[in-house]
């Protein structure tokens, strides 16, 4: 009686955990050695993106340059970032077969695309089979449709775009500044990202040499890259504006004390000669006003259009302060600044647009279309 | 208006204070302990309300849990990313933690996962991950323990490490790397900070999974926007914001402040008591004082401003002294009784001390709500006095 009972429960629960399980047990990592076709101890990542390869080997593709040397990419996202880079002959690209994990011909290979498996870099996750029946099973398991490799490719390609966009977001607000801090406390200050070709050779080269890096894990060390190969190396020029608002500055058109809205400060800079200055204001709304005509304000000789150095507004989203002559502005949105309807200022087009739709905008317009209708007649 | 201040009129109205010894005496006592109560009352829920809107503050914007059955569960990793890519979102960070209940001291410890190189949602972690390397930590199996929580384990004899009991039952041995100090009080009495890695390990949380996802949003303005675009999202979560965990703050307190209430009221009342005694007449001896003073020379106005004195020095001493009295009371005692009126609404949250808070408002509040009345009380009936004919007061 009592054997049957453990007995049961035992069959009970080892039937419980499977199915439950079922879909967790799909790993896109490399059960034993991955096949690395790259040469060199940088072979271990992916040129693109500098993901480790035996992670995410079951998507992983291979590609042929036109001087012989071997590529082999994270995911066919990275493979169709390289196409555009690199003159890479179709012909030439393998992938890997989910089931047996070996290197195939990608244009003989049935392709599942968008099954419940999470994409790699890529929204929509596209798996490689060696046969039509594997892959049919396996759609069947997992959800998605079954085709070959063009029609993937041109699909990627076609999303390229969007993903490149939903990587960088995560990145941006997630990798870089973990890759910083990481390189603050546990690297050497004087690693140059500009003496390596590509990212995986970077990678390589502080994973090889404690000198450059106290030892990091593999997400520690892709963070450290990360930062060092897309922020370091391209960011250093580039220099960002700032906000300075004294305590006792008022906006001249309303004549409100402008650090107390330190969510709609907006600035002009100007440069008379050698004499540096600036005003103030509460809003881009009355920013406009002034920039028009400074002088129906008051007596603002000084503040001539051509001496204008930059104008700096407040990006309503992140809340940093962005070069106001570049930003996109929404006009006639629900939401109210402290002077009332505003001009609401985006450093990014995409951001513009989500906000036009979340806040019932009516338009979206650049630094140069604002006119001076426009702005007055947001008072009414 | 050169006039100068009479001191022999302050001089006179010291003297009359203690020609009348036993009743300024009474008086003063009952004013001393009043503004003592009342400001005592006042201090109580000026610290609570701090400590509990740092609390709020501390508190992430917006909070995403996972809702299965009715029930908090753990949420994917994964969850984390997708909020990232909303718009107007800074950080989505997927926090491990939980309540350990130590049954020997009757007290749960927030256990929280601290990723080393992971943005921070609160100050104090920032501070604690620039002075531990949480790595380090993992590799040697250390912890860091807040303030309270040192002295808690100091007591149960746990002084350089402590036993974790996992859920199946083994243990998990880390010992104390260090203490830090939190930003609420109640944050340094009742939070264990290791690496996630060892949380997992002693909830049995998967590797894929945390127990909630804090989002940060530079905009406040934005919250409500992106709280339903979660919401959306994810239609099995729970999104809680700021202001909801305010509002909730805000409804116990308010509940505990009805009780105050009621004390408040009941001390005013005895103080009217006492006001409305005086002020409804004088005794026929300090009418005769009046009279004669009058008859020796004295104008009304000397009368008037010799009652002043003498009110203002009897009631501004005794409330001086009732505000020291009450700062020693509520600061240096931690306001015995009075404090259990308001830190009664969670038992197993360990106690926390009253952190201090200086409102000159609040001292100005008492001070109007008595020095003036008092002094209004003694002056109308003298006046009263003083401007009848003087053969009528002393007749």
């Amino acid at each position: 009686m009592f054997s049957k009972k453990v007995v049961l429960v035992f069959i009970l629960m080892v039937g419980l955990s499977s199915s439950a399980y079922a879909q967790n047990t799909f790993t896109k990592m490399a059960s034993e050695q991955p096949t690395l076709v790259q040469e060199g101890k940088a072979k271990k990542w992916c040129p693109v993106c500098g993901m480790n390869l035996k992670m995410f080997y079951k998507t992983s593709h291979t590609a042929k340059l036109k001087d012989g040397k071997n590529r082999q990419y994270c995911s066919m996202r990275c493979l169709a970032v390289d196409s555009h880079e690199h003159n890479i002959s179709l012909s030439s690209i393998q992938v890997v077969d989910v089931n047996s994990e070996k290197l195939i011909d990608a244009n003989k290979a049935f392709y599942v695309f968008n099954s419940k498996i999470k994409g790699t870099m890529a929204k929509v996750s596209k798996l490689a089979f060696a046969s039509e029946d594997e892959a049919n099973a396996f759609a069947k398991k997992y959800g998605g449709e079954v085709t070959d490799f063009k029609t993937a490719f041109a699909k990627a390609n076609a999303s390229l775009e969007k993903d490149i966009a939903m990587v960088q977001m995560k990145k941006e607000k997630k990798m870089y500044p973990m890759g910083k801090k990481i390189f603050e406390k546990k690297c050497q200050n004087n690693i140059d990202p500009m003496a390596y070709k590509e990212i995986n050779q970077l990678k390589s080269a502080i994973a090889s040499d404690d000198k450059l890096c106290k030892p990091l894990n593999e997400k520690q060390l892709q963070a450290v890259a990360l930062y060092l190969w897309e922020v370091k190396r391209v960011k250093e020029s580039k220099d960002g504006v700032e906000k300075v608002v004294d305590k006792d500055e008022k906006c001249p058109v309303c004549g409100m004390f402008t650090y107390k809205y330190p969510k709609w400060v907006a600035q002009i800079f100007y440069k008379n000669g050698k004499k540096e200055q600036h005003y103030s204001f509460d809003g881009v709304k009355d920013l406009m006003k002034f920039y028009f005509d400074a002088n129906a304000w008051g007596n603002y000789e000084d503040a001539k259009k051509e001496n204008i150095e930059h104008i700096v507004v407040t990006d309503y989203y992140s809340q940093k302060a962005i070069d106001g002559a570049k930003a996109f502005y929404v006009m006639g949105s629900d939401v109210t600044g402290p002077m009332g309807d505003e001009l609401i200022p985006f450093e990014k087009e995409t951001d513009a647009k989500t906000f036009l739709h979340d806040h019932h905008g009516k338009s979206i317009v650049t630094f140069d279309k604002i006119t001076k209708e426009d702005v007055f007649k947001l008072d009414k | 208006m050169s006039r100068k201040i009479n001191l022999y009129l302050i001089e006179y109205a010291i003297n009359a204070l203690f020609r009348n010894r036993s009743k300024n005496i009474f008086i003063m006592v009952v004013f001393t302990l009043l503004t003592a109560l009342l400001s005592s009352m006042f201090f109580i829920t000026g610290s609570i309300k701090h400590e509990l809107q740092s609390t709020v503050d501390a508190l992430p914007q917006i909070v995403v849990q996972k809702i299965k059955a009715g029930r908090h569960y753990d949420i994917d990793t994964s969850v984390a990313d997708e909020i990232l890519n909303i718009t107007g979102v800074s950080e989505a960070l997927p926090r491990v933690w939980g309540y350990y209940y130590f049954e020997n001291a009757g007290v749960n410890f927030s256990v929280m996962g601290i990723e080393q190189y992971a943005q921070q949602y609160k100050k104090s972690f920032d501070t604690v991950v620039n002075k531990f390397d949480f790595d380090e930590l993992d590799s040697s199996k250390q912890m860091v323990v807040g303030e309270g929580v040192k002295k808690i384990m100091e007591k149960n004899y746990y002084n350089k490490y402590f036993n974790f009991i996992k859920p199946d039952g083994t243990f998990k041995q880390l010992s104390i790397a260090g203490t830090f100090k939190g930003d609420t009080q109640l944050e340094s009495n009742d939070m264990i900070l290791m690496s996630t890695q060892n949380v997992r390990e002693i909830f049995d949380i998967a590797k894929d999974k945390a127990t909630d996802i804090v989002v940060k949003v530079p905009n406040p303005e934005e919250i409500t926007t992106i709280a339903s675009k979660i919401k959306l999202l994810y239609p099995d979560s729970r999104v809680i914001t700021s202001n909801d965990l305010h509002v909730s703050y805000q409804n116990i307190f308010d509940y505990k402040s009805g009780v105050f209430l009621a004390l408040f009221t009941v001390a005013l009342f005895t103080f009217f008591m006492i006001i409305y005694d005086k002020a409804s007449g004088l005794s026929s001896e300090e009418k005769r004082e009046i009279g004669i003073l009058k008859a020796i020379g004295w104008r009304v106005d000397d009368v008037l401003k010799e009652k002043f004195y003498e009110a203002f020095i009897l009631s501004f001493l005794a409330f001086l002294v009732g505000i020291l009295l009450a700062f020693t009371f509520v600061y240096l005692f931690q306001a015995p009784l009075l404090r259990n009126i308001f830190v009664g609404y969670s038992q197993l949250k360990t106690s926390f001390e009253l952190p201090f808070v200086f409102d000159i408002q609040t001292l100005f509040l008492v001070f109007f709500l008595s020095v003036p009345i008092y002094v209004a009380a003694t002056i109308i009936p003298s006046w009263r006095a003083a401007t009848l004919e003087v053969d009528e007061v002393i007749r």
